[in-house]
């Protein structure tokens, strides 16, 4: 017993410190990578007029997929933001899923719609459509209405792809605040494109609690007043900026938010279009597009774009937050297992030997790996085996790396987007990133340990995202 | 909308594992540092301290060489992250002050400016106190770049003589020589800034260097290096696309379109690029050839039929739909059996642009054979759009108890007016 107890002890001790450095090299390499991603994207896009593409013949066709359930206090507002984006060739398709509130009534009392003869063909997969509804308004011309029976967000987007007939599709959230110039900003990589087909972009998106929001568009950009959501804001600056932004450079990007991204049609439909038995439609789908191209020898490219495009609100209460993230660590879960083909092979290059690598060990692994370590501590703790100044040393080791990581990615929106005017902002922001790791960050640790074993006890539900509305904070 | 990417739940779940899992090495390594504190405690050190530390530095050089490996490394982490974490906030802090500072600079002079420039242009009699007083402000580098972007907007929004009168202030006051210099500079944002300039100012002194970065590898620069091209040009503003070896992509074309859009400038037969070998200058010459309803070039369209790659002559096909060319839908007829999916749906949608009775045959054909659902709307649609003949072929078709089912609800869909 006191053997095997030593064998573990010794192989803890050294496979802890490989991965421990390798995390470190990777997060010190994708900092720099981010950075250099930054500015080259900066520097490139500081001569762009995108004022040229606003009304150009040339520019491709949109269709902007809204998939909506029971919304309906948000859903007249929201719609009115999506038709005056900035773009001249693109139709709006919201889709009610099955909404047992009265957001169909009130978009057709709204826009004045009506029932037409349209027919669709269920390529992709996705429960009844009850039928699709237009506008003869002229002044809603490009707002097309699809009501189905309730399935899910991933079966709502396969309806909206089953009835647009556009070049690109934009998936949203209806209960995000888009920015105007969003889809001028997603569709340039697409246009840029030359040996390599662009199949999909995304942007950044930010935290809207605490903004200023009239007529659904942000007139102010405050930090939240609240820490949950500020520490959100200060994980959300990480990831986007810092992590999805070298990715991208490394051409190993996995996720694009469902919030917010473009995607080439015609290949998400030959892909199979979402997927609709999980939870992670969006990582899924990026990984099923990619992996459909690299097997057909085709050049492609995911794009990504550091500006911030979307606003969205995030959980502001632990309940809601938890559910969110078990839902998260289920659909990764749930994208890593279908997508295991593509773990360590060489033939989809970057992706099978860089991407999904990291994702399996450093995101999906490391909330597990860290609560064994809490019961490992404690463990060493009752057996009085542990080595309080060593600990401490190690803590200060590791929170420091930590917070100073934050705090790059805080001088990185500094000197990029400098979204939050306020010096004040700026230094709550700051002293968030002190705060998160000690108090936000076991809490959502513990609730991907959960997600863990809803996904176990097969408990595979989307959860309830319950939200306050923009302009009620 | 999930979000990926925290870094901070590796470092801590790892930090809390090797807590734990240190608990023997760290007994070890605590030995060490306390036989250390030990030793610098009762002044006793291994090695003499270096001279030109003092005596405390020396004793924690000391207690570092004493320490394994590991205690060493932790240390020096801690240590980087803590002075990166307080060199990050004073950068942000003065970023942030510098950041106002340059602003209220920049909005400083460009009121100044402004005003000197509106001077020299409408009041004969300050002209000169304006061109003196111009050339002493912009006596630094930054303060001439302002006045350059200035002069830039301001000559946007004019024609004429007075355009040419900002022209020859920008050469009287020496800025051509800046822009020129950045031009040659060896980063191409500094080129990027340079052509822009000299193209908005009508000066050709760098016409070799932008006629060089037609094929330049960087997007920016290439496309920029076109636009000077396009402004520089006297006769022909498009004579650079023969030149180009890379291809031009979506953005650049909408990028020339717009600049002949906004600049009036004048427009050439299009037809002339049709036979070159880069395909993307072929497809945006078709563009244009439609955009400006070329219609002298049927012949020629025609030719691109028989174009080995399809976005070409998906491209044809649409063309010919937007400029009306009844004589290539028997052409295309032809085509249409062996053409890809996204190009028979385009063959049709031009059948629905250039209606013709004539045809019907061929769409009802269509419609009977084709299983895919697009084709048999855009079939439908052509039918429809020919009128009565058309529509009354449709209304025997969506009344006949014999056809197949999915025409009522194609027919329907088609005929439903509302949509579009």
């Amino acid at each position: 017993m006191e053997r095997a107890f030593e064998i573990l002890k010794f192989f803890v001790l050294n496979a802890v410190f490989i991965i421990t450095a390798m995390i470190f090299t990777a997060y010190l390499i994708l900092t720099i990578f981010s950075a250099i991603s930054l500015r080259k994207y900066l520097r490139k896009n500081s001569y762009v007029d995108y004022n040229s593409i606003v009304a150009s013949p040339l520019a491709p066709s949109l269709s902007v997929i809204a998939p909506a359930f029971n919304e309906s206090e948000t859903i007249i507002d929201n719609i009115r933001t999506l038709l005056s984006l900035y773009y001249n060739n693109f139709e709006v398709v919201v889709v009610n899923d099955g909404s047992k509130d009265d957001s169909l009534e009130k978009m057709i009392n709204a826009y004045e719609l009506e029932k037409v003869n349209y027919y669709f063909d269920y390529r992709l997969p996705c429960k009844r459509i009850r039928g699709v509804y237009k506008s003869q308004n002229r002044s809603f011309k490009k707002l097309t209405v699809i009501d189905k029976a309730n399935g899910g967000k991933a079966d709502a987007l396969n309806a909206g792809l089953n009835v647009c007939r556009n070049e690109l599709v934009v998936s949203i959230d209806a209960d995000s605040i888009m920015e105007p110039d969003a889809l001028l900003k997603l569709v340039k990589p697409f246009m840029e494109a030359k040996e390599k087909r662009v199949i999909g972009a995304g942007g950044v998106i930010r935290i809207a609690n605490s903004c200023e929001i009239s007529d659904g568009h942000i007139q102010k950009v405050n930090l939240p007043k609240k820490f949950l959501p500020r520490a959100q804001v200060m994980e959300y600056t990480r990831a986007f900026l810092m992590g999805r932004m070298a990715w991208s450079e490394l051409d190993g990007l996995l996720l694009i938010s469902g919030a917010l991204g473009m995607f080439d049609r015609e290949i998400v439909i030959k892909a199979g279009g979402y997927h609709t038995n999980t939870v992670g439609e969006d990582m899924e789908l990026v990984v099923r597009i990619r992996r459909y191209m690299t097997d057909n020898d085709l050049d492609y490219d995911v794009v990504y774009i550091p500006d911030p495009l979307c606003w969205t609100e995030v959980p502001s209460t632990v309940k809601v937050l938890a559910r969110q993230r078990s839902r998260w660590t289920r659909g990764t879960l749930e994208t890593l297992i279908t997508h295991r083909k593509l773990f360590f092979n060489r033939k989809y290059g970057k992706l099978g030997m860089l991407g999904y690598p990291y994702w399996l060990v450093f995101e999906y692994l490391a909330p597990i790996i860290e609560f064994l370590g809490i019961l490992w501590f404690i463990f060493l703790v009752i057996t009085g085996d542990l080595n309080w100044p060593f600990f401490l040393l190690l803590f200060g080791f590791v929170y420091f790396f930590a917070v100073s990581l934050s705090i790059w990615s805080v001088l990185f929106e500094e000197m990029t987007f400098h979204k939050y005017e306020r010096r004040r902002d700026v230094l709550r922001l700051m002293g968030t990133a002190f705060l998160e790791p000690l108090f936000y960050h076991p809490l959502v640790m513990l609730m991907s340990i959960k997600g863990n074993i809803d996904k176990l006890l097969n408990r595979n539900k989307w959860g309830k995202m319950e939200r306050k509305g923009f302009g009620k904070n | 909308m999930r979000l990926k990417g925290t870094y901070l739940g590796l470092v801590l779940a790892l930090t809390l594992v090797t807590m734990g899992a240190m608990a023997t090495h760290g007994q070890v390594a605590v030995d060490s540092i306390s036989s250390d504190s030990a030793m610098v405690e009762t002044g006793q050190t291994v090695q003499e301290p270096v001279v030109v530390f003092s005596d405390y530095a020396s004793r924690i050089l000391a207690r570092f060489k004493k320490s394994p490996l590991l205690i060493t490394i932790l240390y020096i982490v801690i240590l980087y992250s803590i002075l990166s974490l307080i060199t990050l906030l004073i950068i942000i802090l003065i970023h942030r002050s510098r950041l106002k500072r340059e602003q209220k600079l920049k909005d400083n002079l460009l009121e100044r400016y402004q005003q000197l420039l509106m001077d020299y242009l409408f009041d004969d009699q300050k002209q000169e106190a304006a061109f003196n007083e111009l050339n002493t402000v912009a006596h630094s580098r930054i303060n001439r770049q302002i006045l350059i972007d200035q002069m830039i907007d301001l000559s946007v929004n004019l024609k004429g003589e007075i355009k040419e009168v900002i022209q020859a202030l920008y050469i009287r006051l020496g800025l051509q020589k800046d822009s020129l210099e950045k031009a040659y500079h060896g980063k191409w944002h500094e080129n990027v800034k340079g052509f822009r300039e000299l193209a908005f100012m009508n000066i050709r002194d760098a016409n070799d260097q932008i006629i060089k970065s037609l094929n330049a590898s960087n997007d920016i620069l290439r496309m920029e290096a076109q636009i000077a091209m396009v402004r520089l040009s006297d006769g022909n503003p498009y004579e650079f696309l023969a030149l180009l070896e890379k291809p031009l992509s979506l953005w650049e074309q909408v990028t020339l379109h717009e600049l002949q859009i906004q600049h009036n400038l004048k427009i050439p037969a299009f037809k002339q690029w049709f036979h070159l070998e880069n395909i993307s200058v072929v497809m945006f010459a078709l563009e244009m050839v439609a955009w400006y309803k070329q219609r002298g070039v049927g012949k020629e369209i025609l030719g691109l039929f028989e174009h080995e790659d399809e976005h070409v002559r998906f491209t044809s096909y649409k063309v010919c739909g937007e400029i009306g060319l009844k004589m290539s839908l028997p052409a295309m007829i032809k085509r249409y059996p062996e053409e890809t999916f996204k190009n028979k749906l385009e063959i049709l949608h031009t059948f629905t642009k250039v209606p013709d009775e004539k045809h019907l045959k061929f769409l009802k054909n269509v419609l009977d054979t084709e299983e895919d659902v697009q084709l048999q709307i855009e079939a439908t649609k052509a039918m429809e759009n020919t009128d009565e003949p058309g529509i009354s072929m449709l209304i025997k078709l969506i009344k006949s108890k014999s056809e197949y089912k999915n025409y009522q609800i194609i027919i329907r869909h088609v005929l439903d007016g509302r949509i579009y």
